[in-house]
């Protein structure tokens, strides 16, 4: 397919399209809307196959957003919405059956904005940030059950959650070389950490203590003078380093560096000086020209899109000198 | 930076203003899959402040496709394909290399040299190819991606860096001026042939304003033929001293010594200078001529002839204002230079010359093959690589691969990167490549050649190759298989999951293996293809899974009854074998799957009408402690329903008592409160009956076997023979 035709997926969404997921094959396309429903879509060979999707409804408030469970649990979805709920979903068998609503959780009190799966070596684990200020851990059982931590996490609200890789970044240094037919060598114990975003204008990093058995508060990161819309987490594939985005409401993009796990996080903004619109400078040095609402790495976590409310995607890679650079932009 | 435009648009051209102020922006989200994005308008607002704005959105709402990068189609596919194999060999030619040896030029190893040089004149053979396919006037059913003059740079910078820096054993050390003259003649033709056709075709030549600067040209490329053609046309000139000067350059120009023409470097020295000797005494004779007599009506022939011999007696500034005049370039006077200038440049001392060149005729900053060329010849490695990777990222992988072994690159892993320079480039081709996701075999090889980065990397492209879980060929890959790559490709079954195990096999992506297996299994499950999947989870050594298949195919049992099960069983039963002799598969899913085959096999002979054999296996199910606890409910129904299907003895009286104990356990056991442990099988089958349902059952079922046991008990007594089963079972 050449890439100046690409063609449009009609959704049918009856209203603002808030999110949208690609599977982990890249084969499927969720998305969800203010129309309080969730769609999935197939795409074959980076174009939407014939047909118009499967439509899941359950939600009574716009759906904010989706996320993927690994498929070795399945075929299984999570949307959060407006009406304060996450809801699973799952694919039924034979494919032709559709989605079933298998688990919905009701413990915020307010409207859920985040849903993120932690690393699929922790097992079925899904966090939740909401408005109410608080985010909430799901843990789901093989015997079908689940447990939830649900804890304050930000005064105001919750915007945003990234889980951390579940190997440390820089573990690839010293690889354990595995043998073919021998079980696989003893690992060290998966991280299980995660940042979340609020309206406090800080993030938050949370660890989970085996020994107290609760989400600890580990580091606080400072930097950002109005709500934090969204962290990203980078996949640490071929990554020294750790790496979280932030995007805020201040205009700016933040890139926290981490360079050993006793090292303190360092934080580097986006520059984005040349990429307005008008191909002036931005107003105020380092800031984007609006709002900056999404950021997500790519699969090797060297690549991260910028959705900034100017009308533009921007796409970022960290050159060999440690400086980040806009390598593409993309308007409608 | 580059710029994607989404189409059709969003909007109309400049209303980029009102789309913002209608409260929305654009938001892409990244695919694993390659390097494409999903992108769609959304919200750049509070959501609550979006329903205040007093905008119409369009109804459609739309999601659309993108790709950061130019996704091979075409002819660029083939030659990413082609190429790759070349790499392949390459890679395979590096690892008969000890790590130790990696210096391969103090090693001084030939034969690896050899070889090196021979698969970069693949690279170069084959761009030469794919630029004469470009060039070809035909007419295409797909437009080309890349054109003849792309394919065209590729060639001449790939030959230029064989030229310096892969020269033929023996010849590091030699003279490369004419090496280079050759390279220019291959690749920047002058003069052109038509010009040479158009002087030939004319009888008086040298009236042509052309004559001379053609002459010159053919002169300084040392294209003799031409030179000696067209200076014997000038016998026919008015000129006797021009006649007589033509007539005496001729055989020096046929004689200019050729290094290859010479076994020792010293016997072609000696012979050069003796050349020079004949050019010398040309140039006194060139002088003796009158000043009056030395043009005609068409030009000033005896400056352009002095031109000529101060070319072939090495004058620099003569050959540098002949270029300049000729609007030939800095390459020219460089390819010069080591014909007539020194005629013993070595390779090593060509960064001096260019340099000294370069300060007036630098090479032109806007054509960036141009720039490539000028860092080959000044020895820049690492300014050719950034600026090959401008030109096409395939080049400067190709070429860092081939410089890293040549000690050409610093092979040292960059402290903030923790890549080397050669692995950044390669990583960079990759990450092209796997813009296409079909490519998915080719960008990991490349990645597997990358250190651990890019080995970690390959993983996530192999975790993410679709698979298609309905296998073509229905056969059931056995464990062992599986675990050492894969189905061979004698099998007929060879699907795209098992390549990439076999990939993941190959490069040893032990954990990336696993995962697939462990992903694989889970898809085999949900479509109930056991077989596969109890194979796929004991070759990712996923026991737990195949414990939870092992659950799904009994109850298979309970909510589809016995056909359904006795069917669902059958793939699986040849696996069973291969899991007893696997160390580590113990333990109680073993033992479950031997059960579930067992049952299956049970319900096949009762369904075919086997009785006999039906109640042999039922009895020992029970006696090997093959059935558990949870099924023995199950069982001593199934054993009352046998004798109630069947009026001859079944059950020889000591298989009957051993029923009977069991069920009498059963009952105490519930009675003491545990009937759960025995009956719940049972009561799932019955429609989620209640324990006691489920003992009134077990109650009828004691009946039937009390029943059968008072019959064979009398029969025995009467001193007849017992009908029916073996004695002792």
């Amino acid at each position: 397919m050449a890439p100046a035709d690409p063609v449009p997926i009609e959704t049918s969404h009856e209203d603002m399209i808030h999110d949208a997921q690609l599977d982990y094959y890249g084969k499927r396309l969720a998305t969800c809307s203010s129309d309080r429903t969730v769609k999935v879509f197939d795409i074959v060979d980076g174009e939407p196959h014939r047909g118009a999707g499967q439509t899941l409804k359950g939600h009574t408030g716009p759906v904010w957003q989706v996320a993927w469970a690994h498929p070795k649990y399945g075929h299984i979805l999570a949307s959060c919405s407006y009406d304060g709920k996450v809801l699973i979903w799952k694919e039924q068998q034979p494919a032709t059956s559709g989605w079933a609503k298998i688990k919905e959780h009701s413990l915020h009190a307010a409207s859920v904005n985040s849903v993120s799966w932690a690393p699929h070596e922790l097992g079925a684990i899904l966090a939740c940030a909401s408005s109410d200020g608080k985010v909430s851990v799901l843990t789901f059982k093989n015997d079908g059950q689940w447990g939830a931590d649900v804890f304050e996490a930000h005064a105001i609200g919750c915007n945003a959650v990234s889980w951390a890789p579940a190997t440390r970044a820089g573990a690839l240094i010293t690889p354990t070389p595995v043998v073919p037919n021998q079980p696989a060598p003893a690992r060290a114990a998966p991280v299980k950490r995660f940042a979340s975003a609020g309206c406090d204008n800080v993030v938050k990093i949370w660890g989970f203590s085996e020994e107290t058995q609760t989400w600890v508060e580990e580091d606080v990161l400072e930097g950002h003078t109005d709500w934090v819309r969204d962290v990203a987490w980078a996949p640490n594939i071929g990554l020294p380093r750790s790496y979280i985005a932030t995007a805020s409401q201040d205009k700016t993009v933040l890139i926290w560096t981490k360079d050993s796990p006793t090292a303190p996080w360092v934080k580097t903004a986006l520059d984005p000086t040349g990429i307005s619109p008008t191909g002036a400078p931005p107003a105020t040095a380092g800031k984007f020209p609006d709002v900056v609402w999404r950021v997500s790495w790519s699969l090797a976590g060297n690549i991260l899109a910028v959705s900034c409310g100017d009308g533009k995607v921007t796409l970022w890679k960290e050159n060999l000198k440690g400086g980040w650079e806009c390598v593409s932009d993309i308007t409608s | 930076m580059d710029s994607l435009q989404l189409f059709p648009p969003l909007h109309e051209r400049g209303k980029e203003k009102a789309f913002v102020q209608s409260g929305r922006t654009l938001s892409a989200t990244q695919s694993p899959r390659d390097s494409s994005l999903a992108v769609f308008a959304t919200n750049a607002v509070e959501p609550k402040a979006l329903s205040a704005l007093k905008t119409a959105y369009p109804t459609q709402q739309d999601v659309y496709t993108a790709s950061i990068d130019l996704v091979p189609s075409s002819e660029r596919r083939l030659f990413i394909t082609d190429t790759s194999v070349i790499f392949a060999a390459f890679q395979n030619l590096m690892k008969t290399v000890s790590p130790e040896d990696t210096s391969l030029l103090s090693q001084r190893d030939e034969r690896t040299l050899g070889m090196m040089t021979k698969l970069a004149l693949d690279y170069v053979n084959f761009t030469r190819e794919c630029w004469v396919h470009a060039s070809q006037p035909v007419k295409r059913v797909v437009p080309l991606q890349y054109d003849a003059a792309h394919y065209r740079s590729l060639y001449t910078c790939l030959s230029l860096f064989v030229v310096l820096y892969l020269p033929d054993s023996g010849f590091e050390d030699a003279p490369v001026g004419e090496e280079l003259m050759e390279w220019l003649n291959i690749h920047f033709i002058e003069p052109s042939s038509e010009e040479g056709d158009l002087l030939s075709s004319q009888s008086h030549p040298w009236e042509d304003e052309n004559f001379w600067p053609y002459l010159t040209k053919t002169v300084l490329r040392g294209l003799s033929k031409a030179s000696v053609f067209f200076l014997n046309t000038l016998s026919q000139h008015q000129s006797e001293h021009l006649q007589d000067l033509a007539e005496r350059l001729a055989p020096i120009l046929e004689s200019h010594p050729r290094l290859i023409q010479f076994s020792t470097e010293r016997d072609f020295v000696v012979a050069f200078r003796r050349w020079k000797e004949k050019v010398k005494s040309l140039r006194l004779e060139l002088d003796r001529v009158p000043e009056d007599v030395r043009h005609d009506d068409f030009a000033d022939w005896w400056n352009h002839l002095s031109g000529i011999v101060g070319i072939l007696e090495g004058r620099q500034e003569v050959i540098r204002n002949i270029c300049v005049d000729l609007g030939s370039d800095w390459k020219e006077v460089c390819s010069a230079w080591g014909v007539f200038i020194d005629h013993r440049l070595r390779r090593q001392d060509l960064p001096d010359v260019v340099s000294q060149i370069m300060q007036d005729m630098p090479p032109d900053p806007t054509d960036i093959e141009d720039m490539i060329h000028a860092a080959l010849f000044s020895g820049q490695l690492t300014g050719a690589l950034s600026r090959a990777a401008k030109l096409d990222v395939w080049l400067a992988a190709h070429w860092a691969d081939m410089m890293e072994p040549l000690e050409l690159l610093d092979a040292r892993v960059d402290e903030e990167s923790e890549l080397s320079v050669r692995q950044q480039y390669v990583l960079a081709y990759a990450q092209y490549l796997h813009s296409d996701p079909a490519l998915w075999r080719i960008t990991v090889d490349y990645l597997c050649s990358c250190g651990p980065i890019g080995r970690e990397r390959a993983d996530q492209v192999l975790l993410r190759v679709p698979f298609n879980s309905k296998f073509q060929g229905g056969h059931s890959p056995i464990v062992a298989e599986v675990q050492n790559g894969g189905l061979r490709s004698s099998d007929d079954a060879v699907g795209v999951l098992n390549e990439v195990i076999r990939t993941c096999t190959e490069y040893e992506r032990e954990s990336a293996r696993r995962m697939v297996s462990q992903i694989a299994a889970q898809k085999f499950l949900q479509e109930k293809q056991y077989g596969l999947a109890i194979s796929y989870a004991a070759s990712a050594e996923y026991w737990t899974g195949v414990g939870r298949i092992v659950d799904s195919i009994l109850t298979e049992y309970v909510l589809h009854g016995p056909e359904a099960f006795a069917q669902s069983v059958i793939t699986v039963a040849p696996i069973l074998q291969e899991l007893r002799a696997h160390p580590d598969a113990s333990g109680i899913f073993i033992h479950r799957l031997m059960f579930a085959v067992r049952y299956a096999e049970y319900h096949r002979r009762r369904l075919n009408g086997d009785l006999h054999e039906a109640a042999l296996d039922l009895l020992a199910m029970l006696q090997e402690d093959i059935a558990p606890k949870t099924w023995w409910g199950v069982i001593l129904c199934d054993a009352a329903e046998l004798l109630k299907a069947d009026g001859t003895m079944l059950f020889s009286p000591s298989g009957v008592v051993q029923l009977l104990k069991r069920l009498e356990e059963v009952h105490i056991r519930a009675a003491q409160g545990s009937g759960s442990d025995y009956l719940s099988v049972l009561m799932k089958t019955m429609k989620g009956a209640t324990e006691k349902e489920a003992l009134q059952r077990l109650r009828s079922a004691r009946l039937a076997l009390a029943k059968s046991y008072a019959r064979c008990t009398m029969l025995g007594a009467g001193g007849r023979e017992i009908p029916g089963p073996l004695p002792g079972v």
